[in-house]
């Protein structure tokens, strides 16, 4: 994806959000989006056509983090309620409910054969929730967290935490160890480099960091957009070629990735942009969308 | 009969007479003869040889019915003896071959099992077995003294190998190496008077001709290789020596057979080659193991140091016998040294053939080449062409003042170079330009562009380091000469001399040295920065002369480096923290200037420089605690510090590693240790458990206080009926915390249903609180609790209320002592809210008023009782207050009649009493009514227990922090005094 291929312009603008949005996120092929938000709704979408496809509601609270399972079958969220909802996407039903965090879950992905629910909340803990049991208690605690845990990647055998207390941590199953890269500034997304070998964490001081995974340097830093307060989400693009955030000022910024210059900017929020998210060959920013 | 036939005398066999034949072996005859065979089957019987009955003979080849057809005997198969009856089970019996085997079977067997003889156990493997199982069988016979089977490993019956028999027997003991330590040091000792001796006389040896020249020559054409002996017998240990065949000769062949006087010979040749000591020094040798010449008749090969060799030698190194007596001449050492040295020596060089002789005129000649030639004028120590430059006199008017070249990169260029060649001497300068000849940037050296700028700063540099070396090379005694002490090398390094051995001028290095080192070690350690005298601008504390002087003495510390003083920070009177910020303040100020110090060299302008520093200095005049650092150091100081990396272990759960289908990195490794709770943590989480066992504990207390009286007022008959009541109690004693905590955590509800207002009902939340509050206290300790409350942002008191009560409480135990008893009652009481006052009024009523004094002083003795029964409340009781209890103890003492029956009556008593009490305290008209409620509440207690004990530890709070300590004082007093009143 070259710079001239950047989306310079929205496609749709998918209504239907009352409140902000909080999060957004593709599905596995690109077909279809899913945002939730603070009208405690999980909405699936068709981002292409603009059709609004189902509305799955039991959140006691704001959504704040969605997830579609690979095959598409299941979705995972988590909100405010302190809930972890398990969902058949189909029946919009819900299957499973973890309950365990002491306070708000801030995020929450399936790993790769779905078989697990790893959520990171407010109580300054991930937590991995087994689907395949009935069990509803949490399979495992990771409380080495000193703050908040924002943010949560799964790769194949990693699970990687991105907290308020600055550090980025990697914990190894494979080898049991934990990693923790220490950034010194509040870290509020991290997202994974489609290679696996990067991290961008977008830290509180208006700056995305880009984190070599194996020796923990710090590869880049992206400036210029303002992220001093709010989530806001962060991702390369599928080529890894540009890296692009959302800014509090409702701008979009895309960063090349090697000489961190910002290549693209605009606006496309009148408030916060709060979640950029890439699917395989668009871009799409779940935001602020006030119906 | 019998005797008659002892007279005669017999010849052959006589015939068996029909008496004579056992019946065993008539059978065995028919059996032969084949008479059984037309026996029914069941009949038969089958018999060995010898007439036994034996069993079918399937296991011996053949096959033989036994008891009809199936085993030998009628019971067949069944176990022997099979007992089973309710006491005694039938024990498992192992069963072994040996179960069915003949006897005759059995030492055929035992025969069989293969074992060392002891004759050759070399090892006392199997010595070492046999009193094994002789140990073991001992040990079942006697009791042990250790009980339960004692582990084989630990205990091994000690054995004794042939091999040590037979060390032993030698002479050699445990712990020793075989070789006899004795016969060593005797060696030793020897060998030293020997090597005197040789010391001695080595001078004179070669002066001494032998006359026993000739006849050796025939004799030492035998190559005789040293043995190898470097195998001595180590601590202890069996060394096993192999001689390997080092002649010529064919196996067996003996050249010494008709000659054994040579065989001595050798012999004394070999030891003599053994010795490494000697073999180094073969002159030595020679002089030492050579023939002698006077006395010994010459082709007699004795050593004169024999035995000394002998001594040398492993014992079981040797082949050789020593049964040979040697002739000891040691006395004589003068005839020892009677051997043509050269001689030996040429014989042992080139190991001529038997047989062979040296040619005389040998063929072929080692080509030999001569020594390069050296030069007259060469000198072994390498000389620079260019002078060394170290003593370069700082007088010397130095070039002009050159302005840098444009060029930044030039100027960087020659700022490197400048300082290189002043740290290196000229030779660097030379070696530079005959590099770069071809390179335009390095024309400077050649009087190029920048020529003259680099001369300046030549002259800077050189200025700057002859300042540095000034002292060093004042202090040279004899610099060439002398070595690198610790105090020199601190100099190099820049370190400040220990003012101790500053007095040692001696050390230094010479200079060539130190120039090189420094180049060196420049790379590894930092240079101290020659920063003489500061100008003027930069005295940023000028308005602070103190101040300043202390800043200029930082300086100084740092730019030294080294070891800094401990009365750095100047003031004493200065706090630590003033001292810290001043320090903080100095070091932004140096900062600075080295910053402003670089400016001038390469970035800023001078101006700039001067502007810097004018508000550097401003900021650090002014504002004291102010970082004069400027956001950009920040910046690369954080871009330094972050990303940080740790690693830490981190154990992933099982089933975490199986559903992300990864293998388990900590797979059958021990679970990790629990993680240790934080104090808070155990604040919020354990109340709940220990407050039930509290609250349990102060019902027993109470119910055991009118337990006494009762059984002491009432009869006997009483127990009976009490105790088909057992049942019941013990069904609402599991209910009872589930009740008790209404008293605790209902009161909101309760003041809310509680509509009626009475003067009762106003001090009732009150009471809860305290109640609460005191449970809780009890927890903790008081120290705990008030940094709780800071943490929780509440008042606290300076003294825990719980205290208070007691004090109180110890307070009045001064004038009643039953009065103080009460007291903790009722404090106890408080717990689960029922005012033991109150219901001491009730069931003073009902009872007579010395019960009061009765129950007081019995209670806790009782109590103690009824905590051996119930562990539980025993412990928490143990825990909270010790003291009362071992007070209780000791009237306990008195007080043992008291039976579980009393304290199950007792119980329910108190039960009955205690809803009667709850009625009495909260509503004394309204008892029915509160009764059922109590019931209701009892269920919404046991939904509200299920809730997370966050709440309820909130709510502990707040009751806390509503009751002020004054209230709780004014509480217990109030109801101390009201307890009196009551009791009158």
């Amino acid at each position: 994806m070259s710079t001239t291929e950047l989306p310079r312009k929205e496609t749709n603008v998918l209504k239907g959000h009352e409140g902000a949005v909080l999060a957004a996120r593709f599905n596995g092929d690109g077909n279809y989006c899913l945002s939730c938000g603070k009208d405690r709704t999980i909405r699936l979408w068709n981002p292409h056509r603009g059709i609004h496809v189902k509305t799955y509601k039991s959140h006691g609270r704001e959504v704040r983090d969605v997830h579609v399972s690979p095959d598409n079958s299941k979705l995972i969220s988590c909100g405010g309620d302190r809930q972890i909802f398990y969902w058949d996407v189909a029946t919009g039903r819900v299957i499973r409910k973890f309950r365990g965090h002491d306070s708000e879950v801030n995020a929450v992905k399936f790993n790769e054969y779905a078989s697990v629910v790893v959520s990171a909340g407010y109580d300054q803990s991930l937590r991995a929730w087994d689907c395949r049991s009935h069990s509803t208690e949490p399979i495992q605690i990771i409380d080495s967290f000193a703050d908040s845990v924002m943010s949560v990647c799964l790769t194949k055998t990693e699970i990687i935490g991105g907290s308020v207390d600055g550090t980025v941590r990697t914990f190894d199953i494979r080898i049991g160890r934990e990693i923790s890269d220490d950034l010194g500034q509040p870290v509020n997304c991290i997202s994974m480099s489609n290679d696996g070998n990067c991290i961008l964490a977008s830290c509180l001081d208006s700056t995305l960091r880009l984190l070599d995974r194996s020796t923990g340097e710090l590869l880049q830093e992206y400036k210029g957009h303002t992220c001093k307060s709010y989530k806001l989400d962060c991702c390369l693009t599928n080529t890894d070629a540009h890296v692009a955030g959302g800014s509090e000022d409702g701008f979009i910024y895309f960063w090349d990735l090697v000489d961190a210059s910002v290549v693209s900017r605009f606006r496309a929020h009148s408030s916060v942009v709060n979640a950029v998210c890439f699917p395989l060959s668009l871009l799409f920013d779940g935001t602020q969308k006030k119906s | 009969m019998d005797s008659d036939e002892e007279d005669y005398v017999f010849y052959g066999t006589p015939i068996e007479r029909e008496e004579g034949i056992t019946s065993r072996k008539k059978k065995a005859v028919a059996e032969a003869s084949g008479q059984l065979r037309t026996l029914p089957s069941w009949k038969q019987e089958v018999r060995d040889e010898e007439g036994r009955r034996r069993f079918h003979g399937a296991f011996t080849g053949g096959y033989s019915a036994g008891y009809f057809n199936s085993v030998g005997s009628k019971e067949g198969w069944t176990p022997q003896s099979f007992v089973s009856s309710r006491k005694s089970r039938a024990e498992v019996r192992q069963q072994s071959i040996f179960n069915f085997l003949d006897e005759d079977e059995k030492a055929e067997l035992d025969g069989q099992s293969l074992g060392t003889s002891s004759q050759f156990d070399t090892f006392g493997f199997t010595a070492a077995q046999l009193a094994l199982k002789q140990a073991e069988k001992e040990q079942k016979q006697r009791p042990s003294a250790i009980p339960g089977p004692i582990p084989d490993e630990i205990i091994l019956p000690a054995t004794v190998s042939i091999g040590v028999k037979l060390l032993l027997k030698m002479g050699w003991r445990r712990g020793r190496s075989i070789k006899d330590s004795h016969a060593d040091s005797l060696y030793n000792a020897r060998r030293e008077a020997r090597k005197a001796f040789l010391a001695f006389s080595s001078d004179d040896a070669s002066a001494q001709a032998a006359p026993s020249e000739s006849i050796q020559g025939d004799l030492e054409n035998y190559i005789e290789q040293p043995a190898n002996d470097d195998v001595r017998s180590s601590q202890g240990t069996h060394v096993y020596t192999l001689t390997p065949k080092q002649d010529l000769h064919g196996l067996g062949f003996d050249p010494y057979k008709n000659a054994p006087e040579f065989r001595e010979r050798k012999r004394s040749r070999i030891s003599g080659n053994r010795d490494p000591e000697y073999r180094k020094a073969p002159s030595m040798k020679n002089n030492l193991f050579g023939f002698k010449s006077g006395k010994v008749a010459p082709g007699f090969g004795i050593g004169a140091l024999e035995e000394l060799d002998a001594e040398d030698e492993d014992v079981f190194a040797s082949d050789y016998d020593f049964e040979e007596t040697y002739v000891q001449e040691i006395d004589e050492p003068s005839t020892k040294l009677t051997v043509d040295s050269k001689r030996k020596l040429i014989t042992n060089e080139q190991g001529v053939l038997p047989g062979f002789r040296i040619a005389s005129k040998a063929d072929y000649q080692p080509e030999r080449f001569d020594p390069p030639l050296v030069p007259k004028d060469f000198e072994p120590h390498h000389k620079f062409p260019g002078p060394l430059e170290t003593d370069f006199r700082v007088a010397d008017a130095g070039p002009p003042e050159v302005s840098p070249p444009v060029d930044s990169n030039l100027r960087l260029l020659i700022d490197g170079v400048a300082t290189l060649v002043a740290r290196c001497g000229k030779l660097f300068e030379d070696l530079s330009r005959e590099k770069n000849q071809s390179n335009p940037l390095f024309s400077f050296l050649r009087g190029g562009n920048g020529h003259d700028y680099y001369t300046r700063k030549l002259w800077e540099a050189r200025l700057k380091r002859a300042d540095q070396n000034k002292y060093q090379l004042d202090e040279k005694v004899s610099p060439s000469m002398q070595k690198l002490t610790a105090e020199s090398r601190g100099h190099i390094l820049g370190e400040r001399p220990l003012e101790r051995s500053f007095k040692d001028a001696s050390s230094s290095v010479a200079s060539s040295d130190s120039v090189h080192l420094q180049y060196n070690l420049s790379d590894t350690f930092t240079k101290p920065k020659s920063l003489s005298g500061l100008p003027e601008v930069e005295k940023p504390f000028n308005d602070d002369p103190a101040k300043q002087e202390r800043f200029e003495l930082f300086l100084k510390e740092k730019y030294q480096g080294g070891l800094r003083t401990t009365q750095f920070s100047g003031a004493s009177h200065m706090s630590e923290a003033a001292r810290a910020c001043e320090r903080l303040d100095f070091e932004a100020a140096a900062e600075t200037i080295e910053k402003g110090k670089e400016g001038k060299e390469s970035k800023m302008p001078a101006q700039h420089i001067t502007d810097y520093l004018a508000t550097g200095a401003m900021q650090f005049t002014s504002g004291g605690l102010q970082k004069a650092e400027d956001p950009h150091a920040e910046d690369s100081i954080t871009k330094k510090l972050y990303p940080k990396r740790e690693e830490y272990q981190w154990r992933p759960s099982p089933i975490l590693c199986k559903r992300f289908d990864l293998i388990d990195p900590y797979m059958g490794k021990p679970p990790p240790a629990p993680r240790t709770r934080s104090k808070i943590d155990t604040l919020i989480f354990t109340p709940d458990s220990i407050k039930t066992k509290n609250i349990e504990e102060t019902v027993t207390e109470n119910r055991d206080s009118f337990a006494t009286p009762q059984s002491d007022t009432q009869g006997k008959s009483k127990d009976v009926a009490d105790k088909e009541l057992e049942v019941e109690v013990e069904v609402e004693n599991v209910e009872r915390p589930v009740d008790l905590y209404k008293a605790i955590f209902s009161d909101d509800s309760d003041v809310e249903e509680d509509t009626t207002s009475n003067l009762n009902k106003a001090e009732h939340p009150e009471k809860k609180a305290e109640a609460a509050n005191t449970a809780l206290s009890r927890l903790m300790a008081g120290d705990f609790l008030e940094s709780l409350g800071k943490e929780l942002g509440l008042e606290v008191p300076p003294e825990p209320p719980y205290l208070k009560n007691k004090s109180v409480a110890s307070t009045s135990e001064k004038e009643v002592n039953e009065n103080s008893r009460y007291d903790k009652i009722q404090s106890i009481e408080d717990n689960h809210g029922i005012p033991y006052n109150q219901d001491m009024s009730q069931d003073g009523r009902h009872k007579k008023n010395e019960l009061i004094h009765g129950t007081a002083s019995k209670h806790g003795s009782i109590h103690s009782e009824i905590g051996s029964s119930e562990n539980k409340n025993d412990l928490v009781n143990l825990e909270k207050n010790p003291q009362e209890d071992r007070k209780d103890k000791m009237r306990h003492r008195r007080l043992s009649s008291s039976l579980s029956s009393e304290d199950e009556r007792s119980r329910r008593h108190s039960r009955r009493r205690r809803h009667r009490s709850s009625d009495s305290d909260s509503d004394s008209s309204s008892g029915g009514r509160h009764h059922s409620r109590s019931k209701s509440k009892r269920k919404k207690n046991s939904r509200e227990k299920s809730t997370s004990s966050g709440t309820r530890h909130s709510k502990h709070h707040d009751r806390r922090s509503r009751d002020s300590p004054s209230r709780s004082r004014h509480g217990s007093a109030k109801e101390h005094t009201k307890a009196k009143r009551e009791k009158h």
